[in-house]
């Protein structure tokens, strides 16, 4: 009997949710943190979606949100031009770091040590989070406001996109690129899957998947609609994506074919990720709400019940509030 | 013919009075040691403990009876840049970061109503006062 996949809906945010991302996998479960325009990103409990707590201390929209791997440190990226860390445990607010433009982008290193960050003034800064007074290491380069930061091969270097329309990945000690990619046009959103070392690029309708290492391109495949974020499987066998249409898609990463694609969100997507244990994808919207969405439907996990035919269940028709979005 | 998969209930959305982070949860008391110095190296002199959280507790219960007597009473803000504004005391909000006034009197007239930022509470001086009584200055939280 075929299931229709029932997502579920994530509410609190007041306007659009532009970022988000999963920590990884804690003894207390994996945690899930958004970035919102309305300033007051969220902390949620990953695998349910259930609200922990909201860090309350930006004065503008927040444009990026990051989680450390323990989920014990938060960090954003804010229009009021800050980024702030902040003890992902009690919600208080731990640092905030002065910038001259607004700030999109922040990223840890495996270790919390060190964040990154990148915005509107074209320079990715590193800042030693053991010595925060300290002034932070510059790397400039690019010609125009940096989207996206992040670290890879093992923390050694940094990939950066940026609206200039290229990809840059530079050396850490040197500050010098590496190497380059550049496009025909603005790449929407940047992942990194340190396994594999596989980076997801979105541009237009296309999504590509280059070597994070050697920056070669691997494949790339086009959705119908203008894609905003993409995200890839741990086990690389599929990979999901969302934008202008309002839908969400999930391909065959080896046969690049389309499986399937679902309604749900009134705005387009922003933002996709897949939870560090593949169960589930989140997906943030204009509308102002995250939806979690299976990866088997059907399958019993989290909030999700897998009824078998014949079985009554109590709970199936309370928790679906709006049949048509499905 | 398709079926929803069940799901047990919705996600559960923000508390509207609260910022949330229950520090009743599994999570916050197995990774928040108190951050009461004697305490933090071992549990095991509970005496200390308890007499601390007792001072603790008693410094909350002030604060709190401050900002209750406060209530209605004329107060005069001592911001940044030397700015000072007069107004009546309404209320705080939960996390004490902001304030409620009345007859916000400010360089450019008087604001009826007004929520002021308490952010940088550390550097924040209320003087209270009323007709009868010599004013008294109260130092805020920490």
């Amino acid at each position: 009997m075929a299931m229709r996949q029932t997502p579920l809906t994530c509410s609190g945010h007041t306007r659009p949710v532009v970022d988000l991302a999963f920590s990884g996998i804690t003894p207390y479960g994996y945690f899930l943190i958004s970035a919102c325009k309305d300033g007051k990103p969220m902390l949620r409990q990953g695998d349910t979606g259930d609200w922990i707590g909201t860090f309350l201390g930006h004065k503008g929209a927040v444009w990026g949100a990051t989680l450390n791997n323990e989920a014990t440190k938060a960090a954003t990226a804010a229009a009021d031009f800050t980024a702030k860390v902040w003890d992902a445990v009690t919600g208080d607010e731990v640092l905030t770091l002065a910038h001259k433009h607004i700030v999109k982008s922040v990223n840890f290193t495996q270790d919390s040590s060190c964040l990154l960050t990148g915005g509107n003034d074209k320079i990715i800064r590193i800042y030693d989070l053991n010595k925060p007074e300290a002034e932070p290491q510059e790397i400039t380069g690019h010609t125009s406001a940096i989207k996206k930061a992040l670290w890879c091969n093992n923390d050694t270097q940094i990939l950066s996109a940026a609206d200039d329309k290229t990809v840059r990945l530079w050396d850490r000690n040197s500050t010098e690129v590496v190497k380059q990619l550049s496009f025909d046009m603005s790449v929407s959103s940047m992942e990194y899957i340190p396994d594999g070392e596989v980076l997801v690029i979105t541009y237009g309708k296309t999504i590509a998947f280059y070597n994070a290492l050697s920056l070669d391109m691997i494949k790339t495949v086009d959705a119908p609609a203008s894609i905003h974020s993409a995200s890839l499987h741990p086990d690389k066998d599929f990979f999901v994506a969302g934008g202008d249409d309002f839908k969400l898609y999930k391909f065959d990463y080896g046969t690049k074919e389309e499986l399937e694609s679902y309604k749900g969100h009134f705005g387009p997507v922003h933002c996709v990720r897949f939870s560090p244990d593949g169960e589930l994808y989140a997906s943030g919207s204009e509308d102002g709400t995250l939806r979690l969405w299976q990866t088997a439907v059907g399958k019993t996990y989290g909030l999700w019940k897998c009824v078998l035919p014949g079985e009554f269940s109590w709970f199936g028709w309370q928790a679906c509030p709006c049949p048509i979005a499905h | 013919m398709s079926t929803l998969v069940t799901v047990l209930r919705l996600p559960r959305g923000p508390d509207p009075n609260g910022r949330g982070f229950d520090p009743n949860s599994t999570r916050f008391v197995a990774l928040c040691p108190t951050t009461i110095s004697a305490s933090t190296e071992t549990w095991t002199d509970s005496v200390e403990v308890g007499e601390e959280q007792r001072a603790r507790s008693a410094l909350r219960e002030s604060f709190l009876r401050t900002l209750i007597a406060m209530t209605n009473k004329q107060v005069q803000f001592h911001m940044y840049e030397r700015v000072e504004v007069e107004a009546k005391f309404g209320a705080s909000d939960i996390d004490v970061l902001n304030f409620q006034v009345s007859e916000l009197q400010t360089p450019i007239g008087v604001q009826k109503e007004a929520l002021l930022r308490a952010k940088h509470r550390k550097m924040l001086l209320m003087t209270v006062y009323d007709a009868d009584d010599p004013p008294i200055e109260l130092p805020t939280d920490d």
